[in-house]
């Protein structure tokens, strides 16, 4: 799996071109952000509509620690005056970006890990609201619903695949260990699970805090991809695409958070390139737009009525 | 070793235990018999931690268990194998025998333990890398068993075990009762079998509508038979 991966991005780094180098970037930022999910959603069987929210925290608090005080002079002229001269290395920055992530998931998520189902749903969507809401007010760190710019492009494609191999590795190391095990028991049976000894709430806790950490940094390293953002970067399109790339792939397995992002990436990709030839070419009357969520939403459509555990299932590929 | 007083439980304004009183020594093997909604499961549940009583102690070695997590009593000692089993249906017989020490922190023993119950279940050891739900009902039950001894308890509590098994696992369930008990597990077994269980059992507790009915051992019990058969009908013949 890694293998294939590194091949992957060796021939868009010596052979392709600079718009491919790009969206291969994105692809590996977002397997990160999927496999935080994966961590999350798939070993515990709550689904949690917060990421992108911990991707926010991560984008913005990364941000805060990696620009320089000029930079910050310009961008953020409400900065509170002890954080502008404050700037610390990039790979110090990113780490920052996913530990304030996890402090919030920490404080909030003990409560709402005692939820399941519908009301998990519910409570985790509320929770991107909050953040998104907090991220377009607290003018002081963000700049508001305006955009934030001035950052430095430190990510690269291989920073990017380099964090996408290292939380590869990491979920598929997380998924094994005893309270992987045990969080996974009490997806199949809670009351179960219970009733030989697990700490339902605390394992799921753990897991909750480790993705939004994971998430959390990959907000900061889309955040240097980027160098220019507003708080609706971190809302729900990218919160579909997220778990769409987690539901196609099969959230039950760390390979299908690969596949899943490889799927979702080809077919956004293309049916873009499809709706600029076709508005290029004026075939219709009329601007073509929307396309790529329309298909989206056909393939994870498609693949729930199909194969409801996604493409992968429950099955892992060999590393 | 654990005695329960005096004990009310119940599920919002239903009350399914009215003042039950219960013993069970080391080394015993008691049952609890009694209709369908005798309060049976609810007092397993109340046990384990699961259900908070209204009123009444409960005390395991000495101490009492009333204030504490699931978790917390099955660490100092009591497991539950569930009614119907519950084992984990995609995750393996290894990993479900595994997940049974999830209160335990010594790892070798934990190694050493799985082996045991692969000696005294021959079954999982052969099925050991396959998911648990594609092992039949009996297999399904042994590994059930095995899950619940996996946390070392001093107190095995048993939930109608028998349920739903073709005639001949029920045979198999209760000899592998009967030689749990034999090995020294003290073990707190519900049923509905009442004939099985009375062949196997110490002392029996007869559960009637949340009161105990009769208790003793299972002679005692076979002697007041006509009493016990008004009460419960055509489920005193067995099965």
């Amino acid at each position: 799996m890694i293998g294939p991966l590194v091949i992957l991005a060796s021939v868009v780094h010596l052979f392709g071109g600079e718009v491919l180098q790009r969206i291969l970037t994105v692809l590996f930022i977002n397997l990160v952000m999927v496999l935080g999910l994966q961590i999350f959603m798939g070993n515990s069987g709550v689904v949690s509509f917060a990421q992108i929210g911990f991707m926010g925290i991560g984008a913005y608090a990364s941000a805060l620690f990696s620009m320089s005080p000029q930079a910050k002079a310009m961008a953020l002229r409400n900065l509170y005056s002890w954080l502008v001269p404050v700037q610390v290395p990039f790979a110090l920055a990113v780490i920052i970006g996913g530990l304030m992530a996890a402090l919030v998931a920490a404080l909030v998520g003990y409560p709402l890990m005692r939820l399941s189902g519908a009301a998990a749903v519910i409570a985790t969507f509320a929770l991107l609201i909050i953040v998104h809401t907090v991220l377009i007010n607290w003018s002081e760190v963000t700049n508001g619903p305006r955009t934030l710019f001035g950052l430095d492009g430190y990510t690269t494609l291989w920073v990017s695949v380099a964090a996408g191999i290292l939380f590869l590795l990491v979920a598929l190391w997380f998924k094994e260990t005893p309270l992987g095990l045990q969080l996974r028991a009490s997806r199949e049976d809670e009351a179960a699970a219970a009733s030989i000894g697990i700490d339902i709430v605390w394992v799921r806790w753990v897991a909750f805090v480790l993705a939004a950490f994971i998430t959390g940094v990959a907000g900061a390293l889309w955040a240097h991809f980027i160098t220019s953002f507003s708080p609706l970067a971190f809302y729900l399109p990218q919160t579909f695409l997220i778990i769409s790339m987690a539901i196609i792939g099969g959230s039950a397995s760390v390979s299908g958070a690969v596949v899943g992002a490889l799927a979702v990436t080809a077919i956004f990709e293309g049916v873009r390139g499809i709706e600029n030839a076709l508005n290029i070419a004026a075939v219709f009357p009329f601007a073509v737009s929307g396309l790529t969520e329309v298909c989206l939403s056909i393939a994870m459509i498609l693949i729930l009525i199909l194969r409801p555990s996604g493409i992968m299932g429950s099955r892992e590929l060999r590393l | 070793m654990l005695s329960v007083e005096d004990l009310y439980a119940g599920y919002g304004a239903i009350l399914a235990l009215r003042g039950v009183s219960l013993q069970v020594k080391a080394g015993e093997l008691v049952a609890l018999i009694g209709a369908n909604g005798a309060g049976k499961s609810t007092l397993m549940a109340t046990i384990a931690g699961v259900l908070r009583p209204f009123r009444g102690q409960i005390t395991f070695e000495g101490q009492s268990l009333l204030a504490l997590s699931p978790e917390e009593i099955v660490r100092r000692g009591i497991a539950l194998v569930p009614e119907g089993r519950r084992i984990f249906p995609s995750l393996t017989v290894a990993e479900n025998l595994r997940l049974g020490a999830a209160t335990r922190r010594d790892k070798a023993a934990v190694e050493r333990d799985i082996e045991e119950m692969c000696t005294r279940f021959p079954i999982l050891g052969k099925r050991f890398h396959q998911p648990g739900g594609t092992l039949s009902g009996g297999e399904q039950q042994q590994l059930a068993i095995a899950r619940a001894l996996m946390a070392r308890p001093r107190l095995l509590m048993m939930d109608e075990p028998s349920l739903g098994l073709s005639p001949i696992l029920v045979d198999e369930v209760f000899a592998m009762i009967r030689q749990l008990h034999k090995s020294g597990v003290t073990i707190l077994l519900v049923e509905q079998n009442v004939e099985r269980t009375l062949d196997i059992a110490n002392r029996v507790y007869l559960l009637n509508t949340g009161r105990v009915e009769c208790q003793g051992t299972p002679e005692q019990l076979r002697a007041q038979v006509d009493i016990v058969g008004a009460y419960l009908g055509d489920m005193w013949r067995g099965d």
